[in-house]
Protein backbone atom coordinates (compact mmCIF):
# COMPACT_ATOMS: atom_id res chain seq x y z
CA UNK A 1 0.00 0.00 0.00
CA UNK A 2 2.70 2.34 0.95
CA UNK A 3 4.52 1.44 -2.16
CA UNK A 4 1.43 1.69 -4.20
CA UNK A 5 0.50 5.07 -2.99
CA UNK A 6 3.44 6.99 -4.25
CA UNK A 7 3.06 5.10 -7.47
CA UNK A 8 -0.58 5.90 -7.73
CA UNK A 9 0.06 9.43 -6.76
CA UNK A 10 2.80 9.65 -9.31
CA UNK A 11 0.59 7.98 -11.87
CA UNK A 12 -2.14 10.39 -11.01
CA UNK A 13 0.33 13.17 -11.28
CA UNK A 14 1.36 11.83 -14.59
CA UNK A 15 -2.21 11.66 -15.73
CA UNK A 16 -2.61 15.23 -14.72
CA UNK A 17 0.51 16.07 -16.53
CA UNK A 18 -0.72 14.34 -19.59
CA UNK A 19 -4.03 16.07 -19.56
CA UNK A 20 -2.35 19.38 -18.95
CA UNK A 21 0.02 18.68 -21.76
CA UNK A 22 -2.74 17.77 -24.15
CA UNK A 23 -4.60 20.91 -23.18
CA UNK A 24 -1.51 22.92 -23.71
CA UNK A 25 -0.94 21.39 -27.06
CA UNK A 26 -4.48 22.21 -28.04
CA UNK A 27 -3.96 25.78 -27.00
CA UNK A 28 -0.79 25.98 -29.02
CA UNK A 29 -2.71 25.95 -32.25
CA UNK A 30 -3.94 29.44 -31.58
CA UNK A 31 -0.80 30.75 -30.04
CA UNK A 32 1.75 32.23 -32.41
CA UNK A 33 5.22 32.27 -30.96
CA UNK A 34 7.60 35.08 -31.79
CA UNK A 35 10.03 32.71 -33.44
CA UNK A 36 8.37 31.98 -36.79
CA UNK A 37 7.33 28.47 -37.70
CA UNK A 38 9.32 28.41 -40.90
CA UNK A 39 12.55 29.17 -39.12
CA UNK A 40 11.97 26.48 -36.53
CA UNK A 41 11.01 23.94 -39.18
CA UNK A 42 14.14 24.75 -41.14
CA UNK A 43 16.44 24.02 -38.25
CA UNK A 44 14.44 21.01 -37.14
CA UNK A 45 14.75 19.54 -40.61
CA UNK A 46 18.43 20.34 -40.60
CA UNK A 47 19.03 18.23 -37.53
CA UNK A 48 16.76 15.37 -38.57
CA UNK A 49 13.69 16.07 -36.48
CA UNK A 50 10.84 14.65 -38.44
CA UNK A 51 7.37 15.64 -37.44
CA UNK A 52 4.45 16.77 -39.52
CA UNK A 53 2.56 18.06 -36.49
CA UNK A 54 2.56 21.83 -36.28
CA UNK A 55 1.91 21.75 -32.57
CA UNK A 56 5.24 20.14 -31.87
CA UNK A 57 7.08 22.76 -33.87
CA UNK A 58 5.22 25.40 -31.94
CA UNK A 59 6.21 23.68 -28.75
CA UNK A 60 9.85 23.82 -29.74
CA UNK A 61 9.44 27.46 -30.67
CA UNK A 62 7.90 28.27 -27.31
CA UNK A 63 10.67 26.42 -25.49
CA UNK A 64 13.30 28.37 -27.38
CA UNK A 65 11.45 31.57 -26.73
CA UNK A 66 11.48 30.81 -23.04
CA UNK A 67 15.21 30.29 -23.18
CA UNK A 68 15.76 33.60 -24.92
CA UNK A 69 13.49 35.42 -22.52
CA UNK A 70 15.32 34.00 -19.55
CA UNK A 71 18.73 34.96 -20.85
CA UNK A 72 17.53 38.41 -21.81
CA UNK A 73 15.98 38.89 -18.43
CA UNK A 74 19.20 37.94 -16.70
CA UNK A 75 21.15 40.31 -18.90
CA UNK A 76 18.69 43.05 -18.09
CA UNK A 77 19.25 42.44 -14.41
CA UNK A 78 22.97 42.73 -14.87
CA UNK A 79 22.59 45.89 -16.89
CA UNK A 80 20.42 47.51 -14.28
CA UNK A 81 22.71 46.40 -11.51
CA UNK A 82 25.69 47.99 -13.20
CA UNK A 83 23.86 51.22 -13.65
CA UNK A 84 22.89 51.27 -10.00
CA UNK A 85 26.46 50.89 -8.79
CA UNK A 86 27.97 53.54 -11.00
CA UNK A 87 28.30 56.70 -8.91
CA UNK A 88 27.07 59.50 -11.08
CA UNK A 89 25.02 62.63 -10.88
CA UNK A 90 21.33 62.32 -10.59
CA UNK A 91 20.84 63.97 -13.94
CA UNK A 92 23.18 61.60 -15.77
CA UNK A 93 21.64 58.53 -14.25
CA UNK A 94 18.18 59.58 -15.31
CA UNK A 95 19.45 59.83 -18.82
CA UNK A 96 21.25 56.51 -18.66
CA UNK A 97 18.34 54.69 -17.18
CA UNK A 98 16.42 55.42 -20.30
CA UNK A 99 18.96 53.61 -22.45
CA UNK A 100 19.06 49.94 -21.61
CA UNK A 101 21.40 48.44 -24.14
CA UNK A 102 22.25 44.78 -24.35
CA UNK A 103 26.01 44.52 -24.47
CA UNK A 104 28.36 41.60 -24.80
CA UNK A 105 29.39 42.04 -21.21
CA UNK A 106 25.91 41.54 -19.83
CA UNK A 107 25.22 38.75 -22.26
CA UNK A 108 28.32 36.84 -21.28
CA UNK A 109 27.46 37.18 -17.61
CA UNK A 110 23.94 35.92 -18.23
CA UNK A 111 24.96 33.05 -20.42
CA UNK A 112 27.55 31.77 -18.00
CA UNK A 113 24.82 30.26 -15.89
CA UNK A 114 23.60 28.31 -18.88
CA UNK A 115 27.00 26.84 -19.54
CA UNK A 116 27.94 29.07 -22.44
CA UNK A 117 31.20 30.91 -21.83
CA UNK A 118 31.64 33.86 -24.08
CA UNK A 119 34.69 35.99 -23.80
CA UNK A 120 34.45 39.18 -25.72
CA UNK A 121 37.49 41.01 -26.89
CA UNK A 122 37.62 44.36 -25.18
CA UNK A 123 39.99 45.93 -27.60
CA UNK A 124 42.20 44.92 -30.45
CA UNK A 125 45.92 45.62 -30.24
CA UNK A 126 48.46 45.85 -33.00
CA UNK A 127 51.01 43.56 -31.41
CA UNK A 128 51.35 41.50 -28.27
CA UNK A 129 53.56 44.10 -26.63
CA UNK A 130 51.21 47.03 -27.11
CA UNK A 131 50.34 48.78 -23.91
CA UNK A 132 53.04 47.17 -21.88
CA UNK A 133 55.61 49.09 -19.85
CA UNK A 134 58.63 50.12 -21.82
CA UNK A 135 60.81 48.47 -19.21
CA UNK A 136 59.28 45.05 -19.67
CA UNK A 137 59.01 45.36 -23.41
CA UNK A 138 62.65 44.78 -23.94
CA UNK A 139 62.51 41.31 -22.45
CA UNK B 1 37.26 33.10 -30.44
CA UNK B 2 33.83 33.08 -28.91
CA UNK B 3 32.95 30.20 -31.17
CA UNK B 4 35.77 28.06 -29.89
CA UNK B 5 34.64 28.80 -26.39
CA UNK B 6 31.18 27.66 -27.23
CA UNK B 7 32.30 24.38 -28.66
CA UNK B 8 34.33 23.78 -25.52
CA UNK B 9 31.47 24.60 -23.25
CA UNK B 10 29.33 21.93 -24.81
CA UNK B 11 31.39 19.29 -23.10
CA UNK B 12 30.64 20.87 -19.78
CA UNK B 13 26.94 20.47 -20.16
CA UNK B 14 25.00 17.32 -20.61
CA UNK B 15 24.25 18.27 -24.17
CA UNK B 16 26.08 15.81 -26.38
CA UNK B 17 28.79 17.78 -28.10
CA UNK B 18 27.91 17.71 -31.73
CA UNK B 19 30.47 18.42 -34.37
CA UNK B 20 29.06 21.71 -35.35
CA UNK B 21 32.52 22.99 -36.14
CA UNK B 22 31.89 22.02 -39.74
CA UNK B 23 29.26 24.66 -40.09
CA UNK B 24 31.44 27.05 -38.20
CA UNK B 25 34.40 26.58 -40.51
CA UNK B 26 32.47 28.16 -43.37
CA UNK B 27 30.33 30.79 -41.72
CA UNK B 28 29.61 32.55 -44.96
CA UNK B 29 28.13 29.53 -46.70
CA UNK B 30 24.33 29.38 -47.06
CA UNK B 31 22.04 29.92 -44.07
CA UNK B 32 22.16 33.71 -44.32
CA UNK B 33 18.43 33.90 -44.43
CA UNK B 34 17.98 31.75 -41.36
CA UNK B 35 20.48 33.80 -39.42
CA UNK B 36 18.91 37.11 -40.32
CA UNK B 37 15.47 35.83 -39.39
CA UNK B 38 16.77 34.59 -36.06
CA UNK B 39 18.36 37.97 -35.42
CA UNK B 40 15.06 39.69 -35.97
CA UNK B 41 13.23 37.28 -33.69
CA UNK B 42 15.80 37.62 -30.93
CA UNK B 43 15.76 41.40 -31.16
CA UNK B 44 12.00 41.35 -30.87
CA UNK B 45 12.20 39.18 -27.78
CA UNK B 46 14.83 41.42 -26.20
CA UNK B 47 12.61 44.39 -26.79
CA UNK B 48 9.72 42.52 -25.18
CA UNK B 49 11.94 41.81 -22.17
CA UNK B 50 12.62 45.48 -21.64
CA UNK B 51 15.75 46.45 -23.52
CA UNK B 52 15.74 49.69 -25.45
CA UNK B 53 18.59 48.78 -27.72
CA UNK B 54 20.83 45.90 -28.53
CA UNK B 55 24.44 46.01 -29.53
CA UNK B 56 25.22 44.47 -32.89
CA UNK B 57 27.87 42.06 -31.70
CA UNK B 58 25.71 41.01 -28.79
CA UNK B 59 22.75 40.42 -31.09
CA UNK B 60 24.78 38.29 -33.45
CA UNK B 61 26.20 36.16 -30.71
CA UNK B 62 22.83 35.79 -29.09
CA UNK B 63 21.10 34.73 -32.29
CA UNK B 64 23.92 32.30 -32.96
CA UNK B 65 23.38 30.73 -29.56
CA UNK B 66 19.64 30.56 -30.10
CA UNK B 67 20.12 28.70 -33.36
CA UNK B 68 22.48 26.31 -31.65
CA UNK B 69 19.90 25.78 -28.92
CA UNK B 70 17.24 24.96 -31.47
CA UNK B 71 19.47 22.50 -33.25
CA UNK B 72 20.55 20.86 -30.03
CA UNK B 73 17.00 20.56 -28.82
CA UNK B 74 15.85 18.90 -32.02
CA UNK B 75 18.88 16.63 -32.18
CA UNK B 76 18.29 15.40 -28.70
CA UNK B 77 14.63 14.76 -29.43
CA UNK B 78 15.55 12.86 -32.56
CA UNK B 79 18.06 10.87 -30.58
CA UNK B 80 15.40 9.81 -28.13
CA UNK B 81 12.97 8.86 -30.86
CA UNK B 82 15.63 6.79 -32.59
CA UNK B 83 16.42 5.19 -29.29
CA UNK B 84 12.83 4.06 -29.07
CA UNK B 85 13.07 2.63 -32.55
CA UNK B 86 11.05 5.31 -34.27
CA UNK B 87 11.95 7.71 -37.02
CA UNK B 88 9.22 10.23 -36.30
CA UNK B 89 9.31 12.22 -33.11
CA UNK B 90 6.51 12.49 -30.60
CA UNK B 91 5.77 14.86 -27.80
CA UNK B 92 7.37 12.54 -25.32
CA UNK B 93 10.64 12.69 -27.18
CA UNK B 94 10.45 16.42 -26.90
CA UNK B 95 9.70 16.15 -23.25
CA UNK B 96 12.77 14.04 -22.61
CA UNK B 97 14.91 16.36 -24.68
CA UNK B 98 13.60 19.28 -22.69
CA UNK B 99 14.53 17.63 -19.43
CA UNK B 100 17.93 16.96 -20.88
CA UNK B 101 18.45 20.59 -21.66
CA UNK B 102 17.15 21.83 -18.41
CA UNK B 103 19.18 19.43 -16.27
CA UNK B 104 22.11 21.78 -15.67
CA UNK B 105 19.70 24.39 -14.42
CA UNK B 106 18.33 22.22 -11.68
CA UNK B 107 15.35 20.03 -11.29
CA UNK B 108 12.93 20.46 -14.07
CA UNK B 109 9.23 20.49 -13.60
CA UNK B 110 8.65 19.01 -16.96
CA UNK B 111 6.76 20.93 -19.49
CA UNK B 112 4.98 22.91 -16.84
CA UNK B 113 7.60 25.55 -17.04
CA UNK B 114 6.92 26.03 -20.68
CA UNK B 115 3.23 26.09 -20.09
CA UNK B 116 3.56 28.66 -17.38
CA UNK B 117 5.72 30.75 -19.57
CA UNK B 118 3.37 30.54 -22.50
CA UNK B 119 0.47 31.61 -20.43
CA UNK B 120 2.31 34.46 -18.81
CA UNK B 121 3.85 35.97 -21.90
CA UNK B 122 1.65 38.10 -24.09
CA UNK B 123 1.57 36.92 -27.59
CA UNK B 124 3.95 38.84 -29.80
CA UNK B 125 3.98 37.41 -33.29
CA UNK B 126 6.92 37.72 -35.60
CA UNK B 127 7.41 41.12 -37.19
CA UNK B 128 7.18 40.12 -40.88
CA UNK B 129 5.73 37.18 -42.72
CA UNK B 130 8.52 35.06 -44.08
CA UNK B 131 8.23 32.58 -46.93
CA UNK B 132 8.69 28.89 -46.65
CA UNK B 133 12.39 28.27 -46.83
CA UNK B 134 14.72 26.91 -48.00
CA UNK B 135 13.35 27.42 -51.47
CA UNK B 136 13.79 24.34 -53.59
CA UNK B 137 14.98 25.15 -57.06
CA UNK B 138 13.55 23.04 -59.84
CA UNK B 139 16.41 21.09 -61.25
CA UNK B 140 16.50 19.91 -64.79
CA UNK B 141 16.50 16.16 -64.72
CA UNK B 142 18.83 14.58 -67.22
CA UNK B 143 16.88 11.97 -69.20
CA UNK B 144 17.99 8.41 -68.83
CA UNK B 145 19.37 6.21 -71.57
CA UNK B 146 15.98 4.61 -72.08
CA UNK B 147 14.29 7.98 -72.37
CA UNK B 148 16.83 9.19 -74.89
CA UNK B 149 16.49 6.04 -76.92
CA UNK B 150 20.18 5.31 -76.73
CA UNK B 151 22.04 2.24 -75.68
CA UNK B 152 24.66 2.84 -73.05
CA UNK B 153 28.20 2.45 -74.37
CA UNK B 154 29.27 -0.45 -72.26
CA UNK B 155 27.66 -3.43 -70.65
CA UNK B 156 28.47 -2.23 -67.19
CA UNK B 157 26.19 0.79 -67.49
CA UNK B 158 22.50 0.13 -66.78
CA UNK B 159 20.00 1.74 -69.08
CA UNK B 160 18.05 3.56 -66.40
CA UNK B 161 20.96 5.84 -65.54
CA UNK B 162 21.07 9.40 -66.91
CA UNK B 163 22.36 9.55 -70.45
CA UNK B 164 25.91 10.55 -71.23
CA UNK B 165 26.35 13.99 -72.80
CA UNK B 166 26.63 14.31 -76.55
CA UNK B 167 30.18 14.08 -77.90
CA UNK B 168 30.04 17.52 -79.42
CA UNK B 169 29.86 19.01 -75.96
CA UNK B 170 33.24 17.77 -74.91
CA UNK B 171 35.08 16.98 -78.17
CA UNK B 172 36.16 19.84 -80.33
CA UNK B 173 34.82 19.18 -83.81
CA UNK B 174 36.12 21.65 -86.38
CA UNK B 175 33.54 23.47 -88.41
CA UNK B 176 34.12 23.47 -92.15
CA UNK B 177 32.93 26.12 -94.52
CA UNK B 178 30.83 24.24 -97.04
CA UNK B 179 31.00 26.83 -99.77
CA UNK B 180 33.96 26.25 -102.07
CA UNK B 181 35.50 29.50 -103.15
CA UNK B 182 37.28 29.38 -106.46
CA UNK B 183 39.41 32.46 -106.98
CA UNK B 184 39.30 32.02 -110.72
CA UNK B 185 35.54 31.90 -110.71
CA UNK B 186 35.45 34.98 -108.56
CA UNK B 187 37.61 36.90 -111.01
CA UNK B 188 35.53 35.79 -113.95
CA UNK B 189 32.39 36.88 -112.17
CA UNK B 190 33.93 40.22 -111.32
CA UNK B 191 35.01 40.83 -114.89
CA UNK B 192 31.54 39.94 -116.10
CA UNK B 193 29.91 42.40 -113.81
CA UNK B 194 32.29 45.13 -114.89
CA UNK B 195 31.55 44.45 -118.50
CA UNK B 196 27.89 44.63 -117.76
CA UNK B 197 28.28 48.04 -116.18
CA UNK B 198 30.32 49.31 -119.08
CA UNK B 199 27.82 48.05 -121.54
CA UNK B 200 24.91 49.70 -119.88
CA UNK B 201 26.75 53.01 -119.81
CA UNK B 202 27.61 52.77 -123.45
CA UNK B 203 24.06 51.86 -124.32
CA UNK B 204 22.85 54.96 -122.67
CA UNK B 205 25.27 57.05 -124.62
CA UNK B 206 24.21 55.35 -127.78
CA UNK B 207 20.58 56.01 -127.15
CA UNK B 208 21.15 59.61 -126.42
CA UNK B 209 23.11 60.02 -129.58
CA UNK B 210 20.58 58.15 -131.59
CA UNK B 211 17.67 60.13 -130.37
CA UNK B 212 19.51 63.28 -130.97
CA UNK B 213 20.47 62.21 -134.43
CA UNK B 214 16.94 61.20 -135.32
CA UNK B 215 15.46 64.39 -134.11
CA UNK B 216 17.96 66.42 -136.01
CA UNK B 217 17.11 64.70 -139.21
CA UNK B 218 13.53 65.29 -140.12
CA UNK B 219 13.92 63.32 -143.32
CA UNK B 220 13.12 59.73 -143.35
CA UNK B 221 15.82 57.35 -142.61
CA UNK B 222 16.02 53.75 -143.15
CA UNK B 223 15.86 52.98 -139.53
CA UNK B 224 13.23 53.91 -137.08
CA UNK B 225 13.72 56.24 -134.24
CA UNK B 226 14.40 54.84 -130.95
CA UNK B 227 13.36 57.52 -128.62
CA UNK B 228 9.68 57.72 -129.49
CA UNK B 229 8.64 54.66 -127.69
CA UNK B 230 10.45 54.22 -124.44
CA UNK B 231 8.79 50.93 -123.75
CA UNK B 232 10.40 49.14 -126.61
CA UNK B 233 12.95 46.83 -125.25
CA UNK B 234 15.09 46.62 -128.28
CA UNK B 235 15.41 49.16 -130.99
CA UNK B 236 17.83 49.37 -133.83
CA UNK B 237 20.55 51.81 -133.18
CA UNK B 238 21.16 54.65 -135.53
CA UNK B 239 24.48 56.16 -135.12
CA UNK B 240 26.52 58.49 -137.12
CA UNK B 241 29.75 56.73 -137.22
CA UNK B 242 31.97 59.44 -138.48
CA UNK B 243 31.66 62.97 -137.41
CA UNK B 244 33.96 65.81 -138.16
CA UNK B 245 35.38 67.63 -135.25
CA UNK B 246 34.06 71.13 -135.45
CA UNK B 247 35.95 72.72 -132.68
CA UNK B 248 39.38 71.89 -131.79
CA UNK B 249 38.89 71.97 -128.08
CA UNK B 250 35.77 69.92 -128.05
CA UNK B 251 35.89 66.33 -128.76
CA UNK B 252 32.64 64.76 -129.54
CA UNK B 253 31.62 62.08 -127.24
CA UNK B 254 30.65 59.97 -130.16
CA UNK B 255 34.18 59.94 -131.40
CA UNK B 256 35.40 58.95 -128.03
CA UNK B 257 32.83 56.23 -127.65
CA UNK B 258 32.75 55.16 -131.26
CA UNK B 259 35.29 52.40 -131.03
CA UNK B 260 33.64 51.02 -127.93
CA UNK B 261 30.24 51.20 -129.50
CA UNK B 262 31.49 49.52 -132.62
CA UNK B 263 33.00 46.78 -130.56
CA UNK B 264 29.73 46.22 -128.87
CA UNK B 265 28.35 45.43 -132.27
CA UNK B 266 25.32 47.48 -131.57
CA UNK B 267 23.46 44.65 -130.03
CA UNK B 268 20.41 46.74 -129.44
CA UNK B 269 20.28 49.87 -127.43
CA UNK B 270 19.16 47.93 -124.48
CA UNK B 271 20.42 44.47 -123.83
CA UNK B 272 18.44 42.86 -121.15
CA UNK B 273 20.35 39.68 -121.51
CA UNK B 274 23.96 40.51 -121.30
CA UNK B 275 25.00 37.14 -122.45
CA UNK B 276 23.12 37.34 -125.70
CA UNK B 277 24.97 40.21 -127.13
CA UNK B 278 25.67 38.45 -130.33
CA UNK B 279 21.99 38.11 -131.08
CA UNK B 280 21.24 41.11 -133.15
CA UNK B 281 23.04 43.28 -135.48
CA UNK B 282 22.02 46.80 -135.88
CA UNK B 283 22.34 48.96 -138.89
CA UNK B 284 24.53 51.89 -138.49
CA UNK B 285 24.12 54.11 -141.45
CA UNK B 286 26.84 56.40 -142.49
CA UNK B 287 26.62 59.91 -141.37
CA UNK B 288 25.55 62.20 -144.09
CA UNK B 289 25.01 65.70 -143.22
CA UNK B 290 24.38 66.09 -139.65
CA UNK B 291 25.27 68.80 -137.34
CA UNK B 292 27.85 68.02 -134.79
CA UNK B 293 26.47 67.13 -131.48
CA UNK B 294 28.40 68.60 -128.70
CA UNK B 295 27.95 67.11 -125.36
CA UNK B 296 28.63 68.97 -122.26
CA UNK B 297 28.86 67.12 -119.03
CA UNK B 298 27.59 69.15 -116.19
CA UNK B 299 26.38 68.60 -112.68
CA UNK B 300 22.90 67.44 -112.15
CA UNK B 301 21.77 70.43 -110.20
CA UNK B 302 22.21 72.78 -113.01
CA UNK B 303 20.44 70.48 -115.32
CA UNK B 304 17.44 70.42 -113.08
CA UNK B 305 17.24 74.14 -113.14
CA UNK B 306 17.46 74.34 -116.85
CA UNK B 307 14.98 71.63 -117.42
CA UNK B 308 12.42 73.44 -115.34
CA UNK B 309 12.94 76.56 -117.37
CA UNK B 310 12.49 74.65 -120.52
CA UNK B 311 9.34 73.10 -119.23
CA UNK B 312 7.88 76.40 -118.40
CA UNK B 313 8.61 77.71 -121.85
CA UNK B 314 7.12 74.82 -123.75
CA UNK B 315 3.88 73.39 -122.62
CA UNK B 316 4.39 69.80 -123.48
CA UNK B 317 2.81 66.98 -121.67
CA UNK B 318 5.91 65.77 -120.04
CA UNK B 319 5.66 63.59 -117.04
CA UNK B 320 7.93 64.51 -114.26
CA UNK B 321 11.28 62.92 -114.31
CA UNK B 322 13.15 62.49 -111.13
CA UNK B 323 16.82 62.68 -111.64
CA UNK B 324 18.39 60.18 -109.45
CA UNK B 325 21.86 60.16 -110.85
CA UNK B 326 22.11 56.44 -110.90
CA UNK B 327 22.05 54.25 -113.96
CA UNK B 328 20.71 51.15 -112.46
CA UNK B 329 17.02 51.33 -113.37
CA UNK B 330 16.47 50.82 -117.06
CA UNK B 331 13.02 52.36 -117.22
CA UNK B 332 14.14 55.47 -115.45
CA UNK B 333 17.08 55.66 -117.80
CA UNK B 334 14.81 55.42 -120.80
CA UNK B 335 12.51 58.12 -119.59
CA UNK B 336 15.38 60.29 -118.65
CA UNK B 337 17.06 59.84 -122.00
CA UNK B 338 13.81 60.62 -123.72
CA UNK B 339 13.36 63.76 -121.72
CA UNK B 340 16.89 64.92 -122.23
CA UNK B 341 16.71 64.39 -125.95
CA UNK B 342 13.44 66.21 -126.25
CA UNK B 343 14.90 69.14 -124.43
CA UNK B 344 17.96 69.06 -126.58
CA UNK B 345 15.83 69.06 -129.70
CA UNK B 346 13.96 72.08 -128.63
CA UNK B 347 16.96 73.78 -127.34
CA UNK B 348 19.53 73.31 -129.98
CA UNK B 349 21.77 76.02 -128.76
CA UNK B 350 22.98 74.27 -125.74
CA UNK B 351 22.89 70.66 -124.99
CA UNK B 352 23.58 69.49 -121.51
CA UNK B 353 23.79 66.02 -120.43
CA UNK B 354 24.01 64.37 -117.10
Amino acid sequence: MNQNQPQSSSSEGRADDDSALSDFLASLVDYTPTIPDELVEHYLAKSGFQCPDVRLTRLVAVATQKFVAEVAGDALQHCKARQATVPKDKRDRQQKDRRLVLTMEDLSKALREYGVNIRHQEYFADSPSTGMDPATRDE
Amino acid sequence: MALNEKSKTNSETLIPSSTNTITRARPSATDEFGRSTAKIAVAQLCEATGFHAVKDSALESFSDIVIRYLIDFSKTAKFYSNLAGRSQCTVFDLLRAWEDLQAPLGFSNGMKEIMNYAESMPETPFAQPIPNFPVIRERKIIPSFIQMGETPPGKHIPAWLPALPDPHTYIHTPVWDERVSDPREDKVEQARQRRKAERSLLNLQKRLLLCNGNRNRNESTETTTTGSDPDEDVAPAVLPVKLPIVDGDRVSVLEAFAPAIEKLGGGGVLCDDDDEIDGEKTVIPAATARPTVHFKFKSGKKFIGESLDDRNKKRDALHTIFLVGREDERDDKKRRAEYILRQSMENRQELTLL
